[in-house]
């Protein structure tokens, strides 16, 4: 079951994105050739520009941005690092290379730009990717973290040296790195029916051993915790080229709850970005009225646990529905379960028991 | 049952016990005051006959070899008015001889330091002091003298007179001192009076044989104080009580001379009965003089003749008892007798007695107060205006000084009594001794506490050769350095308290507070005078100086940051755009760079926008 409906494959956004570095290069080359002072224009992240979108349904920036001009001597350290950066972008694209955001810090120094930390060189690239909105895998540049994905899907490498080898990730039982070669690999066919996303890595290995994959013809995720972008853009790739509904298995607490919430539905740090949201994507659980439910062994909730409550239920998201009311009860209930707590009727309960009446019951939402 | 000893002690005495409290504590701290008393006397005196002072100070070690603390000679001579010879023994020979009694300013207060000094020297050596003094510019006498201290008296041991040539005064005494500790302590001192008295020359030759000299810097003497009478807020009740005493009118000693002016008075040529000469007095009562109307009073109550009055002395009048009391010297004793009020001598007596009325003791013996503030104030204080001072019982007069506190409306106090520098001889004395890159100095208006004014002025000295140690502050009242207890001083609190990043002042800066207190009595916090006290009002003069010099040197300091800016700029504008160029060249797939420089001049030249 192949879908191809969107026309932004790999290949496309590269092109998208090379196009748009040399637009603002020309721009910059234009000014100073002119005797003008070049400037940037950042859509601004502050918190009062960061607003929910309800037709789109994630957050987004609003119309506020700020200019970042070589005019100004406050600004001109930062205006000439985001042109490097800018710059160091665009040979990492066509060459082919990736990079960690650490060594972003790094290779500043080859070209007299130098950052005072990692965090200054982080922001950077935040700016970049507000500025081109494009997400920073798409400039080649990727964090540490990494999760993983298991399943019936053949993906075809861009990567340098590997152009067209194609490759099923069913293969390999720990799971596929999703990395920087598989982001940028074109996804070709699947027969998965289903995305499974799920919070915990031993869970994964569960799930492949139980061979969810097969009985539920699923693409299984592991988030490792709070999903990273190149995962939340996969996802977003598998539900949009591939057509596959997506679904997430987290841990019974707020945190979980919140760890769905942002592959639906993005994060407020990544308001200026739009490639990473599955708007469609179901919550399976673990919600709080499944701890009752299903009798589920619990632990206390700490005080920061109550108080993130209480922090979410200011989000606009969090205002109606199976969201606002799950966040309810966990503040009545005080405790929380983590998906293993299934353990306690059987290692397989989970998968056996809990799994499909869960899917039974996302038909109806 | 044990007998207790009273016995009298002379102010020599007292003071030789008391050392302590006028800073003879120790020989460190007796050679720097010791110092200071005769460099200030020397000052004072020139200053009040505007004469432009040069003075010379040394000290020479008696025996060099010997270590310290040891005996040395401490010379100070000076080029002002001299002193007479027949008041040199006094004035240096006595404790409480003094001529500074009135209500001004001057550096020290009735000329008591010096005979401390000299009496210290006298106790810890036994070497007497040595006075030259030529007062008319033709003699020159020289006194060699020792304290007699049990009879506060002086004993000369050698008067010589040699022809001289020019007015000045030169004291030396012997004294215990230590000079390797007291050292830095002094020399801070001459450079300290210097800075405050560019008028001055001074120069100071320490026991080493260097010499440090501080050449007049202006020519031109500050304006001088006046003598004023006491402002009505800084009164006490023993003030009053002594101010009373020297207003009303005595009964007059009744000795021959007296009784001639009597006899004259009323044409006496022989002797007549006391009721033959009250007759006469009656007939002639509109002519005849007052204290020949006292005279006549006390006959008529004691009813005695001339040759009686002559056997008696008058010691009290005590209205309020109605009596008089006599001493009868051929009888040797006393004897009070009762005054009948209804007798019209007894009119005469009690106005004699009773002095002003309280509206005329206001207005003539304060200052700035008119009969109508007079006339408001006794309906404040609930006194007639008519009442008579020397009438009045201690509880009116407690009263009375408590009502002069109180009173609001008396006028501030008249500031010509005061001696500030003025702004340019301060200025100019700034320049002259930190070379700075910027200063600024301001003097401002009178103002007074506690019926006390007092004048501050205050100079402030940025860069130049001042050394990057961090701010220092130089305090000064009275053309007097203050150079111990810095850390509890009011000036030192107020620079404290100023939040210099305000005037772009950071880290440890280049940075000089000259800060001068003018008043005829400075609100010192210990009798060491050293550390001046923080009453608001002099607090708020101190902190609106401050503020208003600080102010001056942050648009000093911004405009030089303009130009350290404009550097920077220029700097960081060449850096930049070559590398901004690089980038985008390679960005927009060009192949030659573009032409920067023109936004590396114009870089460099726009002006900072906040």
């Amino acid at each position: 079951m192949k879908n191809k409906s969107s026309a932004k494959t790999a290949e496309a956004r590269k092109k998208r994105l090379l196009s748009l570095l040399e637009q603002q290069g020309i721009n910059i080359y234009d000014h100073l050739d002119k005797g003008k002072f070049p400037q940037f224009v950042i859509p601004s992240r502050s918190v009062s520009n960061i607003v929910y979108d309800k037709k789109i349904r994630q957050y987004i920036l609003g119309n506020a941005s700020a200019v970042r001009s070589s005019r100004n001597m406050s600004q001109l350290r930062s205006y000439t690092q985001l042109a490097w950066l800018a710059f160091f972008v665009n040979r990492l694209v066509r060459e082919g290379k990736s990079s960690t955001l650490r060594d972003i810090y790094y290779s500043s120094q080859a070209f007299s730009i130098d950052f005072e930390d990692q965090p200054e060189s982080d922001n950077i690239i935040v700016d970049l990717e507000a500025v081109l909105t494009s997400p920073r895998e798409e400039f080649h540049i990727f964090p540490e973290e990494r999760s993983s994905v298991f399943g019936d899907l053949t993906i075809e490498y861009t990567v340098p040296g590997y152009e067209g080898k194609r490759m099923n990730l069913s293969d390999h039982p720990d799971g596929y790195l999703i990395g920087p070669s598989l982001s940028s690999a074109e996804l070709v066919d699947t027969s998965a029916e289903l995305v499974i996303a799920i919070e915990k890595g031993g869970l994964f290995t569960r799930f492949v051993e139980e061979k969810v994959h097969k009985k539920f013809k699923a693409i299984i995720v592991d988030t490792a915790g709070q999903a990273p972008r190149s995962t939340r853009n996969l996802l977003r790739r598998l539900n949009n080229e591939m057509g596959l509904p997506v679904v997430i298995l987290a841990d019974g607490d707020v945190y979980g709850e919140h760890i769905a919430m942002v592959i639906k539905s993005g994060s407020a740090n990544a308001a200026h970005l739009r490639e990473l949201t599955v708007p469609d994507a179901k919550w399976l659980g673990v919600w709080a009225t499944d701890i009752e439910k299903y009798k589920l062994p619990t632990i206390p909730m700490t005080e920061s646990d109550i108080k993130r409550i209480y922090d979410l239920q200011k989000d606009p998201r969090y205002q109606e529905g199976n969201w606002k009311k799950q966040l309810e009860v966990f503040l009545k209930l005080k405790r929380k379960a983590e998906l293993e707590a299934f353990s306690k009727y059987g290692l397989t309960n989970i998968t056996d028991k809990y799994l499909p009446a869960k899917l039974e019951e996302s038909k109806s939402f | 049952m044990s007998k207790e000893v009273f016995s009298q002690i002379s102010p020599s005495e007292f003071f030789y016990r008391n050392r302590d409290l006028a800073g003879f504590s120790n020989p460190t701290r007796s050679l720097y005051t010791s110092v200071r008393e005769f460099v200030e006397n020397a000052l004072d005196a020139c200053d009040h006959k505007k004469i432009l002072p040069d003075i010379h100070l040394s000290i020479k070690a008696v025996d060099p070899e010997q270590a310290d603390p040891k005996h040395y000679i401490l010379t100070v001579k000076d080029n002002g008015p001299g002193i007479d010879a027949e008041h040199i023994p006094l004035a240096f020979g006595t404790v409480l001889y003094g001529s500074k009694f009135g209500l001004k300013q001057a550096r020290g207060m009735f000329g008591l330091g010096a005979t401390m000094a000299i009496l210290y020297g006298q106790i810890t050596t036994n070497k007497p002091v040595t006075v030259k003094s030529c007062s008319d510019g033709k003699t020159l006498d020289e006194f060699v003298m020792l304290l007699d201290i049990q009879k506060n008296k002086p004993v000369i041991q050698k008067h010589t007179t040699k022809e001289g040539s020019k007015t000045g005064l030169a004291v030396s005494i012997v004294l215990e001192g230590d000079y390797s500790k007291a050292g830095s302590k002094i020399r801070d001192y001459v450079y300290q009076t210097s800075l405050i008295t560019p008028y001055a020359s001074i120069t100071f030759e320490d026991p080493s044989g260097e010499k440090f000299h501080y050449a007049r810097i202006v020519k031109d003497m500050p304006r001088p104080p006046t003598v004023i009478k006491p402002h009505p807020h800084g009164i006490d009740v023993e003030t009053i009580r002594r101010m009373i005493t020297d207003t009303h009118y005595q009964i007059p000693a009744i000795d021959n001379k007296m009784i001639d002016k009597v006899k004259k008075e009323l044409s006496l040529k022989k002797n007549l009965s006391p009721k033959e000469i009250l007759e006469r007095a009656q007939k002639r009562w509109s002519d005849i003089s007052k204290p020949v109307r006292t005279v006549i009073s006390v006959m008529s109550f004691l009813n005695i003749d001339f040759e009686g009055l002559k056997k008696i002395r008058i010691d009290d009048l005590d209205v309020a008892n109605k009596t008089i009391t006599y001493w009868d010297f051929g009888e040797s004793q006393s004897h009070a007798v009762e005054l009948n009020p209804d007798s019209p001598y007894y009119k005469q007596l009690a106005s004699t007695v009773q002095g002003d009325t309280l509206l005329t003791f206001l207005t003539k013996r304060f200052q700035r107060v008119g009969p109508t503030t007079a006339e408001k104030f006794c309906e404040f204080a609930k006194f007639k205006p008519d009442k008579r001072i020397g009438s009045m019982t201690n509880e009116e007069l407690v009263k009375l000084a408590d009502a002069l506190q109180k009173f609001e409306e008396f006028l501030a106090p008249d500031p010509s009594c005061l001696a500030p520098l003025g702004e340019e001889p301060l200025s100019k004395g700034i320049m002259k001794f930190f070379n700075p890159e910027f200063a600024a100095v301001w003097q401002r208006n009178a103002s007074a506490y506690s019926g006390f004014p007092f004048v501050v002025e205050m100079g402030i000295a940025y860069g130049g050769d001042i050394p990057p140690n961090g701010l220092k502050v130089y305090r000064f009242a009275n053309r007097i350095p203050l150079l111990y207890d810095e850390g509890s001083d009011v000036v030192l609190k107020i620079v404290n308290e100023t939040e210099w990043a305000r005037y772009k002042i950071k880290g440890d800066p280049p940075l000089v507070v000259v800060s001068h207190i003018c008043s005829t009595r400075i609100p010192y916090k210990t009798v060491g005078k050293e550390n001046v006290a923080d009453r608001p009002e002099l607090e708020r003069e101190l902190k609106n100086a401050l503020q208003y010099l600080a102010r001056k040197l942050a648009v000093h300091m911004s405009r030089q940051g303009a130009a350290d800016m404009a550097k920077k700029r220029a700097n960081l504008y060449s850096k930049y755009v070559p590398l901004i160029a690089q980038f985008a060249t390679e960005l927009a797939g060009k192949k030659k760079e573009p032409n920067y420089n023109q936004l590396i001049r114009m870089g460099s030249e726009i002006e900072e926008q906040v």
